[in-house]
């Protein structure tokens, strides 16, 4: 195969040294990392490997101990305000309020986002398209985990944020339907979003451009995961996982 | 051997389980797949006796135990889905406390404990509180509390949800150590791949079975071929053209790099995708899911 050389995308978020530490205890030990505009990235480890800290960071929740994080190249540190208008955040589980229905929901979350009154009622407009006006007005816990995932998903987007974080976004959901919603998830990275998606569930990190995988605050393993099998040479993503993790060492 | 027959039961206006009947063939694993609301996790219940079934039978070795659960629960082990032992317990003492419950003799107590907390890799742990254990660990020690009862037949609702992925390819190993030592062991799951780790699958779905087979039949008798391609173009393009095109003959989904494709019968022949590489692969569980649910009516 012989690729053209071309300039990479800007990187979109950009750690250095990346450190951050509760007490004595070090969760993320200086990581370099960048994630390139309209790249999807599959962010794996096991629990306590560093992985929500790390997303936390990016999303301004949590104070970098020392090195930086730039999104968009501002710092996270500062700029927090600024950055929270490009960052939108899903998961499957803990996300919605399953007593609101999903009009509820969305009209919540818009506020939250500060959008305007009639940008709230247009995004309302394109969930009844998308799920059907009558499922709208049911409690978000009484609809299927396909349509809830469809909703999740729209709360997501409504503030149209350039980087998309997702949750574990599909778990519990139909297989169709998974495939479904990666299918949604490459049509926006094709209009330029940038996706980083934490999963449990390696068999989805298939869908992934780039994994990268962290064990005890450190990165130990990245690339294209279908590159990383076939230079393997036999096996899965489960396989490399537990090569990779077993010579890192666990906690 | 366990058999369930022609099993139903509603919540409300919700059908739950719908005529299910299957049996457990002893010495394996038998998984139960579905999404969430499948029926997957009221069946495991309804086989404990947790939830009374609306109708049919559970049968042990040919014969009805009716409403006699005692029967079932004197043979088995049910760990259900959320963590059901005591946060502020220490991993040992939720096993003293659990070797009481199931009366395990005093003499056998201690060399039980040992096997059980080596077995799980939870020995340097056993003195930490089990509210401060991993995900991963809380079901490792959820199911050495089930197995201090030394239960023949070992049932797990959705054992790995929300566990990470090392935990889960651990607790994936005790549980093939546990199917050689001839337990019979009943998993319900919502992963696909973690299913392909099965002996028997039961494909669930609104409450019905859709499939059940031996996993390695269903996989020399699936009447599809798989196709791995990897399109000149973006795949994403590729997929959509093919889409708008309203060619049929199979389903195209596209995977990273690749496009997989599913062709449902060979008079179609491949779509056609200008293609620098196309490889056949073996069906995943996953795909032969989609297959049956899309030709389930």
């Amino acid at each position: 195969m012989n690729a053209m050389p071309i300039d990479p995308p800007p990187a979109l978020i950009s750690a250095r040294r990346l450190t951050k530490t509760f007490g004595n205890f070090t969760a993320v030990r200086g990581i370099d990392f960048d994630i390139r505009q309209g790249e999807i990235l599959g962010f794996l480890g096991p629990n306590g490997a560093g992985k929500t800290t790390t997303i936390r960071m990016i999303m301004g929740l949590l104070q970098v101990t020392s090195g930086s994080i730039l999104i968009k190249g501002y710092d996270s540190r500062t700029e927090r305000g600024r950055i929270k208008r490009f960052l939108g955040y899903m998961s499957q589980k803990f996300f919605l309020y399953p007593l609101l229905t999903a009009e509820e929901n969305a009209e919540f979350f818009g506020g939250i986002a500060g959008l305007d009154a009639s940008t709230i009622r247009r995004q309302g407009e394109r969930l009844r398209e998308q799920i059907g006006a009558q499922r709208t007005r049911l409690k978000v816990q009484d609809l299927p985990p396909g349509i809830r995932q469809k909703v999740a998903l729209h709360v997501c987007l409504m503030s149209e944020p350039e980087i998309i974080l997702l949750d574990e976004p599909t778990s519990g959901v139909d297989p169709e339907v998974r495939r479904e919603f990666w299918l949604e998830i490459y049509r926006l990275k094709k209009r330029g979003r940038t996706i980083m998606v934490t999963t449990h569930n390696l068999d989805e990190a298939e869908y992934a451009d780039r994994i990268l995988i962290i064990n005890r605050g450190e990165i130990i393993l990245t690339g294209d995961p279908q590159e990383l099998v076939e230079r393997r040479g036999t096996g899965t993503i489960e396989d490399l996982f537990k090569e990779a993790v077993g010579r890192h060492g666990q906690n | 051997m366990i058999r369930l027959e022609h099993i139903s039961k509603n919540f409300g206006a919700i059908r739950a389980l719908d005529d299910v009947s299957l049996e457990i063939p002893p010495a394996a694993i038998t998984i139960l797949a579905g999404p969430d609301g499948s029926g997957k996790s009221t069946l495991a219940k309804v086989l404990i006796g947790r939830i009374q079934r609306d109708s049919g039978s559970i049968l042990i070795d040919g014969q009805d135990i009716g409403k006699e659960f005692s029967r079932i629960t004197a043979i088995a082990g049910y760990m259900p889905e959320r963590f059901s032992l005591y946060p502020d317990l220490t991993v040992e003492e939720n096993l003293n406390f659990f070797s009481d419950i199931h009366q395990v003799p005093l003499r056998r107590r201690e060399e039980m404990k040992k096997r059980l907390l080596e077995k799980t890799g939870m020995l340097p742990f056993k003195n930490r509180r089990a509210g401060a254990l991993s995900g991963g660990m809380k079901q490792k020690l959820a199911l050495s509390a089930i197995l201090l009862a030394s239960p023949q037949l070992i049932i797990l609702d959705e054992p790995t949800t929300g566990v990470d992925p090392l935990s889960r390819i651990e607790f994936f190993a005790i549980i093939e150590e546990l199917k050689q030592e001839g337990r019979t062991i009943l998993i319900s799951t919502p992963y696909l791949d973690e299913a392909e780790k099965g002996d028997y699958i039961v494909f669930l779905k609104n409450g019905r079975i859709l499939r059940q087979e031996p996993i390695d039949e269903l996989k020399r008798n699936f009447p599809a071929r798989l196709f791995r391609i990897l399109p000149t173009g973006t795949p994403l393009a590729a997929l959509e053209r093919w889409r708008e095109s309203g060619a049929g003959g199979g389903a195209l989904f596209l995977r990273g790099r690749y496009l997989r494709y599913l062709q449902e019968s060979a008079e179609h022949g491949l779509p056609a995708i200008p293609a620098r590489d196309v490889t056949q692969q073996e069906p995943t569980l996953e795909d032969i899911y989609i297959y049956y649910e899309r030709h389930a009516d």
